[in-house]
Formats: C-alpha cells, structure tokens, sequence
C-alpha cells in the first residue's frame, strides 16, 4: 500500500516535474507549528497529523511556543523554516504579525498551508492582501459552530424564551465567530428566542457565574447560555446551578476537553459543541503533502463539529472527537 | 492652627467613610434603577445579596493577604497565578486519590494546594527579604514562575474532578450562608485582628512608612517580609481551592483575571500606593463594590463595553480620592 | 559627676581611606559634648563606632567602665545608648504611644485573646511627652500631623522611656525651623537634667554653643582641640574645624 502510494506520488512529481521538485516521500517533512504547545486542541490536531504522517510515510515535526503569542511564535518558525522542510502547516497566532514571518518562508520556496487560524483576510490565492501567499486554510466553520450551536439550543428549550452568549473578550476571532454564527441562526430561524446582550467574562469562571446571577434577577425566565468557550460555559453553569435552575436552564459549551465529559455527565453542562482538530491535523498534511505531489488543493477546508450530549457521551463511537491530553 | 487641625480631622474621617458611602451610593443608584425599570428591589432581594458576595468573596481572597503587602509598601503580582496552582494541584491530588474522593481527601487535596501556594510565597519573600529585590519585579517573576508550574503540573489542561465533598465546599451553604462567603468573612475577621490588634499589624504598619523604624526597633524585617508574602500566597491559595470547588475543575489561570480586581479593591478601600496606609475592612468594601458594579450593570443590562468602562472609571475614582486624600491631610513628607 | 563614656584611641581605616585616624574623649553624666566638624571630618565614623555599626580598627569605648566595642548595635542598645538618627526612625503613620514602643508594644487580654494595648501606650507616651514640657494636643493622631520639635520630642521620648544613659543625636536641628530648634535645644537641656548624657553631632555653630558643655572638635580624622564654649568664640572652632593647628 505504501509503495503504491509512494509510486503514484512519484509519478505525479515525475510527471508536473515543472511545479514540485521530484521526491521521494519518505524524504518529505512537514513542519506544524501549532498557537500553543500545551493545549488540548493542539495536541489533539498533532495525533490527527501523525495519523496522516504514518499514512503517507512521511514526517510531521511538532513544534511550536507554550503560549498563544506571535512575539514567541515568530522565533519558533524562524527557527523551523531555518530546517528548511517542505511545508509548513501553521496556527498564526495573530492575523497581521504573523504575515511578514511567514513570507519568509514563502520566499524560500516553502509551501505555507494555515490551520485552525488564518493571516491576513484568510482567503487565499485570490490576489488580494499582504497575506495571501498561503496555499490552504483549514479549520472549523466557527460561524457554522455557533449556528449548530443555536439549533440544538431552540430544540433543547422548545423554539420559545430569552437565552445569552457568555463570551471571553470581544476580538478573539474564533470566539467572536461562535457568538456570530449564533446569534445569525437565531435571528433568522428562530423569531420566539430573544437573545440578550452577550457577557464577557474575561475568561474568568466566576465572572461569569455572577454574570448569570445578575441575568438571573433580571430576567426570571432565563431559558438557556451559549458558552462560547469551556470557563464561559462553567462558570454560567455555575451560576445555574447555585440558582438551583439546572432542569430550567440549557447550558451550552464550545469545545471538548477531557473535563467536558464529567461535566455533562454531571449534568452542569447539557451540550458540548466539539470541534474536529485532529481532523484539521489530518487535512492539513493532506493538503500539504497533495501540494508536494503537484496536486491541487482547495483553498478553503471546513471541518466538521459534533454535539457531545449526555445521551452519546459515553459512546466509543464519541470518544475520538473528544481532545486528547 | 486649632481650626485649621479640626478641619484637617474632619476631611479624614469624612475620607475614613468615603468608600462606605461610595459602596452606598452604587446600591442606591442601583436600587432606584430596578425599582423604576422593573418595580423591583435590587438591595432587598437574598439571591442578589448572595450572588453579590459570593463574587465579592473570589475577589477578596486574592485581595486580603494583599491589603497586607500593599500597606507594608510593597506589592505582590503573583498571586493571580498562586491561586490557579492551588487549585490546579488541589484538583490534581483530588483525580488522583480517585472519583469518589470523601472529605478526608479532599482536605488533604486542600493542604497540598495551599503548601504549593506558601513555596510561591516563600520564594517571593526570599526575593524580597534576602535578595533585595524589588517586590514589583520579584513577584513578576514569581507570576511566571507559578503560572508555568501550574500549566506544567496540569499538563496545559483545565483539572476536572468528580467530588462531591469538594462539590460541597464550593457551592454548599452553612446555616444558610454559601461556603466561599463563610471561609472570606472568617478569614478577613482574622486579618483585620491580625492588622489592627497585634504586634505583627504594627510591623507591617511602620514598614509601610519607614523601614528604617522597624530595623532599629530591633524588629527581624526579612522575617516581617516573609510572613507577608507567605500569608498573601495562603489566602490566594484559598482563593484557588474554592474555585475548583465551586467550578470542580482546577485551572491554571483561575486567579488571573482576578488579579486587577483584588489590586483594584485594596486601592478602593483606602490603600496607598506608596505604603502605610489601608485597612482589611476597606478591602472588604472595596471587594464588594466590584462585585456590586459588576453584578449590577450585567442587572441594568448596559452594553458589555460599557461594563469595561465603568469598572475602568470606578479605580480611578479610588486612585484620585487616594491622591487627594494626601493632600487634603498634610501629605506623608 | 563620673565618666559615662570614654572612647580611647579610636581608629578606623576603609581599605586604604583611613577615615578616623586618633579620637579619644570621654562623656560625663548629665553632660552635652558636641561632637563638631566639616563634613568628612569622621564625626558619623566616630558616632557608628561608639553605637555597635562598625567596628573600630583600634582602640575600645568604655561606657559604665565596662568594654562596648565588640557589642552588636542591640547590644549597644540594650546597653542603655540611645542613638537618634537625622530621620528620627519614626513611622509617620503611628501614633507616638506605638513609635514609644514600637518592638516592644504593649499587649492585654480580650476574652483570652492577646490585644494592643493602645490607650497604656498613647497614656505613656503623653506622659512622658509631658515631662520634655510637650503637650501633645491628639494623641491618637498620626505623628505625621505634629511638628517637626514634637516629633523630635517623641524620638527623645522613647530615648528616655527606655531609659537609655547616653542619647547620641544626629545633627537633630538639621531640618527644622528657628522655632523648633529652640524647642530641641530645651528639649536637650531637660535631658541633662535627668542625668542623661548626651553627644550630639553638629555643624551649626548657634546650637553648638546654645548645647554643648564641651566642645570637641574634629578635622581630618584627630581631635583639633577641645573647647568649653565659655573658653572659646566661633571664629577660633571654625580655625579647628578647618585643621588649623592649635
């Protein structure tokens, strides 16, 4: 299988010698560069990546900063493209900063393919902007998260009352997304929900407790809380709980850590909203390795969500979508 | 002279009073606003009230072993994160002791976290006491330090655990009262006893003002120092422990965004930014009126930007009334 | 009245800097030496090894007759020498009962439970304020709110209330008003009568006559002369304050 793989891929080289240099496969390393090291998410897409690494026969190196920060993204690839691989699959950690960085790699000759995040507009091969020398973007649909997101909330409390978006920080594009998509599928799907003004909580848990406190004494009738990541959605459920409104009150949560699984089999989360990251790892290399190869790729890949409930949470068939540690 | 003096005192006690009024003032306004836009009460309801000092409470754990450095004229930044490690490693002990942890190992959970808490608090004094170090960038270190022990020690992840007993601490009630706002006022009667009543408290006092007045009273300031910055990592480790069992889940960065608040309500409460001066009980209030702002803008439904501004407003109000304050009585020099 | 203090051949050498070269003089009970000279003349050099903060290269102090030099500066203290720095070690925002005993507060019982004693100390502070002559009008004020003479007085308070023999002071008029100085220079005169000895540092010349029983004069590390003021006039300290041979 392997050497069928290796030969077609080398016939395909051979073949639009013009685009991609000749290579073997097994010579071929891709670089990920993911926002952080130590997250969940990120470890999670590097198992997805490795999976498709060991498919191919070839090598994907990890590596990347212990924080999501573009000061110390940038001497991380700096140091990678001095490794010269073949392709870099890379989380930016800033839209613009992380645009000049990147073209040094580009000038070189190396292929640069953004996952999870993106630079510049994150449309790409179109012609416009600084940054629009990347190959591919792939990532979730955060917007279509957020609209999932809203769907299952309308059927959890009936398609009828006031429900809010617990949020980290306005200008945090993923989460800003959630919240978008949300409140999209709401206003044009759902006229009987009323969604009130989001709260930010600064990722604080009990922040966002006292935020559904206070929701909670103006509206009575509260019926739900999108949590836009996994403390906005704790804290909101805390909130909800100390209320003792846990049978009133659907709580929502973005993303799957491990945590996630106790916390909807307690019952202080009703859904999780899980996104695909191994799946993001596993296109990417795709994706880069179809470049190599003289394939074409499309610009743009959305990866899939799944809704962790308490009904599924404990399936195997379940397990994988949840992050690894 | 004489008059000039009564007016001098009658500033002070007026300033003495200010943030009670202030903490007045906000209830009021928030009163006025839910009774004509709802026809409610906002002051007179318990859920109110309890939310309100449970957020207090989370903010004034951090906030009163810190009263305590900031009046000996020093500050301690690392706090934000000594309290995420002690609920990271509370959590962690609690998942590996095994689910269905009693009260013993969650007790024990509690001291490993608060011990982790007191080797951040003894580096800090270290720094500070023996080194020489300047407590702003020492405990910025320290903020580091702790914060990347804590993501170390959590493997980068948030800790869950399935406890009931730590479920209890966080959200169980005594004679009525939830938990965190029993373990706060407990805590501040203490350090208010700590401050004003013993020898220690007047240590602290006088290092804020000259540290040479402590050294030739024949008073040990490394160890002063050391007290000081142990007992502030112990309340922010306590602060830690309630969260992962409010949340049940230890997070690294559980006291970061806390940090502002409690820095925020020692100033508000009376504190000087150049020592010598604040009082556990202005903390206290100092806490709640964050907790009431932030809990009462959310009620009055203003636009989430807005909140950051008002919040933003209220500390500089806290700053100015402290400047002025000096001014208004002679000033230190 | 007998010897209190008696410096004999003090010498210091920093490194190379021979700071305090031959200094030798003795302090009588109830008795006002001023210690007078330029700046560098070795006077605070003098003062920090009588009071335990250096340690003399040669020579001894003897206080009571018995040998100080070794003592640590808590010895010293506890000696019954008393030294009053230029900045008074006072914590501004004390009342002058907790600056009167500050590490060494006074402590009663609530219920069991140990407590500042506050009134005993405001009570003794005022009290012993009194008998410096000084009415303090709040005493539970900050001692940030007196004046600079009250705040000297607390100083020299806690001086006296722990009994000390011998007050070193500091250039103690430095920073005050004419007013105030009079009051420091009372202050210093109601010290004597108490039997307290007393060395004071200082280059004013007004308050090195107003003060001194003796005046001993420094230049360049020796003893330029030793004058009692009734002796002696300003121009001829200030020939020995420059060096001038006697």
């Amino acid at each position: 299988m392997r050497n069928l793989i290796r030969s077609t891929a080398l016939a395909a080289s051979v073949g639009l010698a013009g685009m991609a240099q000749a290579q073997d496969s097994k010579d071929i390393t891709i670089a990920l560069v993911p926002g952080l090291t130590t997250d969940a998410f990120y470890i999670t897409m590097n198992r997805g990546a490795q999976a498709a690494a060991e498919a191919l026969g070839i090598t994907v190196n990890f590596q990347g900063a212990e924080e999501f920060d573009p000061v110390l993204q940038t001497p991380v690839l700096d140091a990678v493209i001095a490794g010269q691989p073949d392709a870099i699959l890379i989380a930016p950690t800033d839209s613009t900063q992380m645009i000049e960085p990147l073209r040094r790699a580009h000038e070189q000759g190396i292929p640069v393919i953004t996952v999870d995040t993106f630079i510049d507009d994150g449309k790409y091969q179109d012609g416009a902007g600084d940054g629009d020398f990347p190959m591919a973007y792939i990532a979730s649909d955060n917007i279509g998260g957020g609209r999932m997101a809203a769907r299952f909330m309308a059927e959890e409390i009936g398609g009828t009352g006031k429900v809010y978006v617990s949020n980290v920080r306005p200008g945090i594009s993923t989460t800003d997304q959630r919240e978008e998509g949300f409140m999209a599928e709401m206003a044009e799907n759902y006229p009987d929900i009323e969604v009130l003004q989001t709260q930010y909580n600064e990722n604080d848990a009990s922040l966002a407790a006292s935020q559904f406190n206070a929701v909670l004494a103006r509206h009575p009738e509260i019926a739900g809380v999108f949590g836009a990541n996994l403390f906005s959605a704790l804290g909101a459920a805390n909130g909800v709980e100390g209320a003792g409104k846990m049978d009133d009150v659907t709580v929502i949560a973005f993303d799957a850590p491990t945590s996630i699984v106790d916390n909807i089999e307690s019952g202080l989360v009703d859904a999780a909203i899980a996104q695909h990251p191994a799946e993001i790892g596993y296109f990417g290399v795709m994706s880069a390795y179809a470049l190599l190869t003289g394939q074409s790729v499309p610009v743009s890949i959305g990866t899939g969500f799944t809704v962790l409930n308490a009904d599924n949470v404990g399936d195997e068939a379940i397990a994988k979508f949840i992050y690894s540690e | 002279m004489t008059n000039q003096r009564k007016g001098a005192s009658l500033a002070k006690s007026l300033l003495n009073i200010w943030s009670w009024l202030f903490l007045f003032l906000i209830l009021a306004f928030f009163e006025i606003y839910a009774q004509i836009e709802t026809g409610n009460t906002f002051v007179f309801r318990v859920y109110n009230l309890q939310s309100i000092a449970v957020a207090a409470s989370q903010i004034l754990l951090l906030a009163l072993g810190l009263t305590l450095v900031i009046v000996a004229g020093h500050i301690d930044l690392s706090i934000g994160f000594t309290t995420g490690l002690a609920a990271v490693v509370m959590a962690l002990v609690i998942r590996w002791i095994g689910p269905d942890s009693g009260w013993l190992a969650v007790i024990l959970a509690m001291g490993v976290g608060i011990f982790a808490a007191v080797i951040v608090g003894l580096v800090n004094g270290w720094l500070v006491a023996h080194l020489n170090v300047p407590s702003f960038i020492g405990t910025l270190g320290t903020y580091g330090i702790a914060r990347g022990a804590a993501l170390i020690v959590a493997g980068g992840a948030t800790v869950s655990i399935r406890s009931d007993a730590a479920r209890a601490f966080g959200n169980g009630d005594i004679l009525g009262f939830p938990v965190p706002v029993v373990v706060a006022v407990l805590l501040s009667l203490l350090f208010h006893y700590l401050l004003t009543h013993t020898k220690f408290g007047v240590h602290v006092y006088a290092l804020g003002a000259s540290r040479a007045s402590v050294e030739r009273a024949g008073v040990d300031v490394q160890k002063l120092l050391i007290a000081l910055f142990v007992l502030s990592a112990v309340t922010a480790g306590v602060g830690g422990l309630i969260y992962t069992g409010r949340f049940s889940a230890g997070a690294a960065n559980a006291g970061e965004p806390i940090l502002l608040y409690a820095v925020a309500a020692v100033f508000i409460g009376g504190a000087s930014l150049t020592g010598g001066q604040g009082t556990v009980m202005g903390t206290v209030i100092g806490a709640t009126i964050i907790a009431v702002i932030q809990f009462g803008l959310v009620f009055s439904g203003l636009p989430p930007y807005w909140q950051f501004v008002a919040v933003g407003l209220v500390i500089i109000v806290a700053v100015l009334v402290d400047q002025s304050k000096d001014k208004l009585t002679g000033g230190r020099t | 009245m007998s010897v209190l203090l008696e410096a004999k051949g003090l010498k210091k050498r920093f490194g190379g800097n021979e700071a305090v070269s031959d200094v030798s003089f003795t302090v009588h009970e109830g008795e006002c030496v001023v210690l007078a000279g330029d700046n560098g003349a070795g006077k605070s050099t003098v003062i920090k090894m009588i009071s335990g903060v250096h340690t003399p290269t040669e020579g001894q102090v003897f206080f009571n007759g018995e040998l100080l030099t070794g003592k640590t500066p808590e010895g010293v203290r506890s000696a019954g020498i008393e030294t009053i720095y230029q900045d008074l070690s006072l914590a501004d925002n004390l009342d002058p009962g907790l600056n009167l005993y500050l590490g060494r507060e006074k402590m009663r019982r609530v219920l069991g439970i140990p407590v500042l004693d506050r009134a005993a100390m405001r009570r003794d502070a005022a009290e012993v304020m009194k008998s410096l002559g000084i009415e303090v009008p709040d005493p539970a004020a900050p001692v940030r709110d007196l004046s600079g003479g009250q705040r000297q007085a607390i100083a020299i308070a806690r001086a006296i209330h722990w009994q000390a023999k011998l007050v070193i002071m500091d250039e103690p008029t430095a920073a005050l008003g004419v007013p105030e100085q009079r009051e420091v220079m009372a202050l210093i005169g109601r010290l004597k009568a108490k039997g307290v000895g007393i060395i004071l540092i200082s280059h004013n010349l007004p308050d090195i006559f107003a003060a001194a029983d003796r005046i001993i004069v420094l230049a360049r590390g020796v003893v330029g002369g030793e004058r009692r003021p009734s002796e002696t006039n300003d121009e001829e300290i200030v020939r020995l304050m420059m060096g001038a041979s006697v």
